[in-house]
């Protein structure tokens, strides 16, 4: 399924090309989708598949989903495709999900650095794990908070949350930065 | 603007193409380009055909003016459909190889005449007017017109071998101010030839022709009778020197190309029609029949000092007349070393000539090797000439009606041969048994076919000189292209277009390159799939919007540090792709070429490195469209040191998804 509003008919001269783009991430807070209990400082040791597992468990446990295997599954299928991971150290898993309202977010922080299996110069140091609806008019949302969450997680805030005290020092340093 | 590339993901080298002639010119420099050689031929072509057949001169000289309009709508219908096109393209693809070779061996003839022709007409006006001032100033000393002329027309054709080594932009724009100044001239002339009509009368100039036994050659003067008309006509033909520069150019003209270029057809028409036709009445209307020959090789002296009014407001007006004459005859000289360039190029394309001849000039990116030929061919027969206007301008049309007469049956027979829709045609067509029937071109071919026939036989000069030349070319370009073709069987066999790199280890070389407010960056990877190239172009607004048009090149490791710079025969054929798609349209790209370890990175940097606010993709055959976008999405904010919102839009045959973030 796409997102995208198809325009066959229309000439590419009549693409909205003066209309200005909107701000990206403008309204969404990452900050107002994330929670103390969706916010994991996971202990040394876990692999990347481990974290993204218990992250998958926490988000969908909070949002009160028993399903959670098929939302891992789902998120681990479009893992196998292009890379998530950034230079920055900021790994963005996410996928599209039938049946769910909103964005479920959830960030696990690590101490200790892991690899990427799939990019094994890129260290993980920060996974924030997303869902969100699978719409076609939901997709610019996706796209615009797949955008606004790599902005916001620049090195320096990611040497923050790794060397702050827990899920909730975590939330207040990104409440402070969006602020 | 610059982004910081992290160790993880970087673009290590950046390299900016150009290449030849990558400007794109109005209709009005275009027209400009042709008409300072068609219109330049009113200076000359006023002695040289009542030399040949007597004072009704100017009626041919009108009837060949005339007939310039089908002849452009035929050079407009073969351009629409070649845009590197000419003589030598439609030929080709009409009628094979070896008669394209012909044909463009007799355009070269035409083309080195015409240069010269200019050259030394400007230096004989130059003369006339040095011998008439003299004089009067006081100095008893007379210069000799051939050498003169000779000395002229050398340093004429060595200015605009610098100019054009400059490029088409610089060229361009001297054509544009000396066709500025001959309106104003022409202006001048027709109310001062008004003024004197009125006060002395005007004689019409005889309608039928006399010829002399040189103007009849070989032609028996028993099978005179009607074909008269057809012999005087042949001599006339000269009158439509230049309009192979017409196709020349197409490839630079701006867009809307096809409604610039009839517009500049158009203009090119009406104004020969207006200068040449009507100064060639007034000349023999007004310049007394015992002083006339005295004008032969600068008939426009001649008419000025007849003009009503006291000596030394004529000596002023011959002045004029002669210095505009000068920049219009020299910017004829500019017009053929341009048109020369062009077919040169075309020939070298098709394996012709050698791929080092159009090697590009590393600061004007101009194929000079190709502008050093082309000069020396008109600087030899400068000095061959020496100095004499009527045999070069009885030679000359030898290449313009036999290049004119396979044009015309090239494009005849394409209307056969490729059905496929034009997006113009000569007028004149007929259906009939469910065909259409190019009536109006077979017959501007036989016209054509009859006066070069007739014209055998009366031009001796142009017969012997033009058979000898193109024969000449044809064994020499027939040579060339079997040592061109063996050596490029060992590299590839289609054209690639040559550039010029720039490179840089930093994005912030394309500084340099952008001019306009807006940026759209456009990524390319395959040749065969630039319809988001197509489609941004054919919208493209390109007073306001610089358009880049980006390839990324991956390596891994120790490969992306001793990377070069050059182009591998990929990048070499996309880039061709990417520059025949910019003529087509006549709007100017920006290609460049980044060396990266990572295609989205480097995009992106690309892309905030130009200040992008929409960034074209094609479909992708290896990854979904919602894949790419979201890792796009992820690397745009994740590099992102502004808040510069941005349009990205994938483009694909029937389908256009665009979305902001």
């Amino acid at each position: 399924m796409s997102w995208f509003q198809k325009k066959p008919s229309e000439p590419a001269a009549e693409a909205p090309k003066t209309t200005p783009p909107p701000r990206a991430g403008k309204g969404l807070k990452v900050s107002s989708i994330l929670t103390v209990e969706t916010v994991l400082f996971p202990s040394e040791g876990h692999d990347k598949a481990a974290v993204l597992q218990s992250l998958a468990a926490a988000v969908c446990g909070k949002a009160g989903i028993a399903d959670w295997a098929a939302f891992l599954a789902k998120v681990q299928e479009r893992e196998q495709g292009i890379s998530t991971t950034l230079d920055t150290g900021l790994s963005l898993p996410h996928a599209r999900m039938d049946g769910i309202p909103g964005i479920l977010a959830g960030m696990a922080v690590l101490k200790k650095p892991i690899p990427d299996p799939k990019q094994p110069d890129l260290s993980i140091r920060v996974m924030f794990l997303f869902f969100s609806p699978n719409k076609q008019e939901a997709f610019p949302m996706h796209l615009q908070l797949l955008r606004g969450v790599s902005s916001l997680f620049q090195p320096a805030l990611i040497d923050q949350l790794t060397a702050s005290s827990g899920p909730a020092a975590a939330l207040e340093l990104i409440k402070k930065l969006e602020a | 603007m610059k982004p910081e590339p992290r160790p993880g993901r970087r673009v290590t080298e950046v390299v900016v193409l150009t290449t030849a002639m990558l400007s794109f010119i109005s209709f009005g420099r275009a027209a400009a380009i042709v008409l300072c050689d068609m219109a330049s031929t009113a200076w000359y072509i006023g002695g040289i055909v009542e030399t040949a057949v007597g004072p009704a001169a100017p009626w041919f000289i009108l009837a060949v003016l005339l007939c310039a309009a089908p002849f452009l709508a035929m050079y407009v219908e073969g351009s629409a459909m070649f845009v590197r096109g000419g003589v030598y393209k439609v030929v080709s693809k009409a009628m094979g190889g070896m008669l394209a070779k012909v044909s463009v061996s007799a355009l070269m003839f035409a083309y080195a005449l015409t240069g010269a022709i200019s050259a030394v007409s400007a230096g004989q006006y130059l003369s006339g007017l040095v011998n008439s001032m003299f004089p009067r100033l006081g100095i008893h000393w007379s210069v000799d017109p051939r050498v003169f002329s000779v000395l002229c027309a050398l340093c004429i054709v060595a200015y605009f071998w610098r100019q054009n080594i400059r490029g088409i932009e610089e060229s361009s724009d001297e054509a544009v101010r000396i066709m500025s100044l001959v309106s104003v001239m022409a202006v001048v002339i027709f109310i001062w030839a008004g003024v004197t009509i009125y006060l002395r009368g005007f004689r019409w100039p005889a309608t039928a022709p006399t010829f002399t036994h040189e103007s009849l050659g070989w032609f028996p003067p028993g099978w005179l009778g009607k074909l008269g008309l057809l012999v005087a006509f042949g001599h006339a033909f000269l009158g439509l020197s230049g309009l192979e520069t017409l196709a020349q150019v197409y490839r630079e003209m701006e867009a809307p190309k096809l409604k610039n270029l009839k517009r500049a057809a158009a203009a090119i028409f009406f104004f020969a029609l207006l200068l040449t036709g009507t100064v060639s009445f007034l000349a023999v209307g007004l310049i007394p029949d015992d002083v006339r020959h005295t004008y032969a090789d600068n008939l426009l002296s001649g008419l000025a000092m007849s003009m009503a009014g006291p000596h030394w407001a004529l000596l002023i007006l011959q002045t004029f007349v002669v210095l505009v004459g000068v920049m219009i005859l020299s910017g004829a000289v500019n017009t053929s070393i341009l048109g020369s360039n062009g077919v040169m190029n075309r020939l070298s394309e098709d394996g012709i000539l050698p791929e080092k001849l159009r090697h590009l000039h590393p600061r004007y990116g101009t194929t000079h090797r190709m502008i050093h030929v082309v000069v020396a061919i008109q600087v030899l027969t400068i000095i061959l000439c020496r100095g004499d206007v009527y045999v070069l301008g009885e030679a000359y049309a030898f290449g313009i009606i036999w290049s004119f007469a396979f044009n015309a049956a090239a494009v005849l027979v394409l209307r056969f041969k490729d059905r496929s829709k034009r997006e113009f045609k000569v007028p004149g067509n007929v259906g009939f048994l469910g065909r259409e029937w190019p009536v109006g071109l077979a017959a501007m071919f036989l016209i054509l076919l009859s006066v070069g026939l007739v014209n055998l036989l009366t031009k001796k000069i142009a017969t012997v000189s033009g058979l000898a030349f193109t024969a000449f070319f044809f064994a020499l370009f027939s040579i060339s292209e079997r040592l061109s073709r063996r050596a490029r069987a060992h590299a590839h066999d289609e054209h690639r277009e040559k550039f010029n790199l720039r490179s840089a280890n930093d994005l912030a070389i394309m500084r340099d390159e952008i001019e306009r407010p807006n940026r759209v960056l456009v990524a390319v990877r395959d040749p065969g799939n630039l319809y988001h190239l197509n489609k941004t172009l054919e919208t493209h607004d390109a007073e306001t919007t610089d358009l880049v048009v980006f390839t990324s090149r991956i390596r891994k490791g120790l490969g992306l540090v001793d990377e070069t710079v050059a182009m591998d025969h990929d990048e070499e054929k996309l880039f061709t792709r990417v520059i025949e798609a910019a003529e087509k349209h006549g709007k100017h790209v920006t290609p460049m070429l980044v060396v990266s370890n990572e295609p989205f990175y480097a995009i992106t940097q690309a892309a905030q490195a130009v200040g992008a606010t929409e960034v074209v993709f094609g479909i992708s055959a290896k990854l979904s469209t919602d894949t790419q976008l979201e890792r796009l999405a992820m690397t745009w904010g994740s590099l992102q040191k502004d808040k510069q919102p941005v349009r990205f839009r994938i483009l694909g045959p029937g389908v256009e998804h665009a979305v902001d973030l």
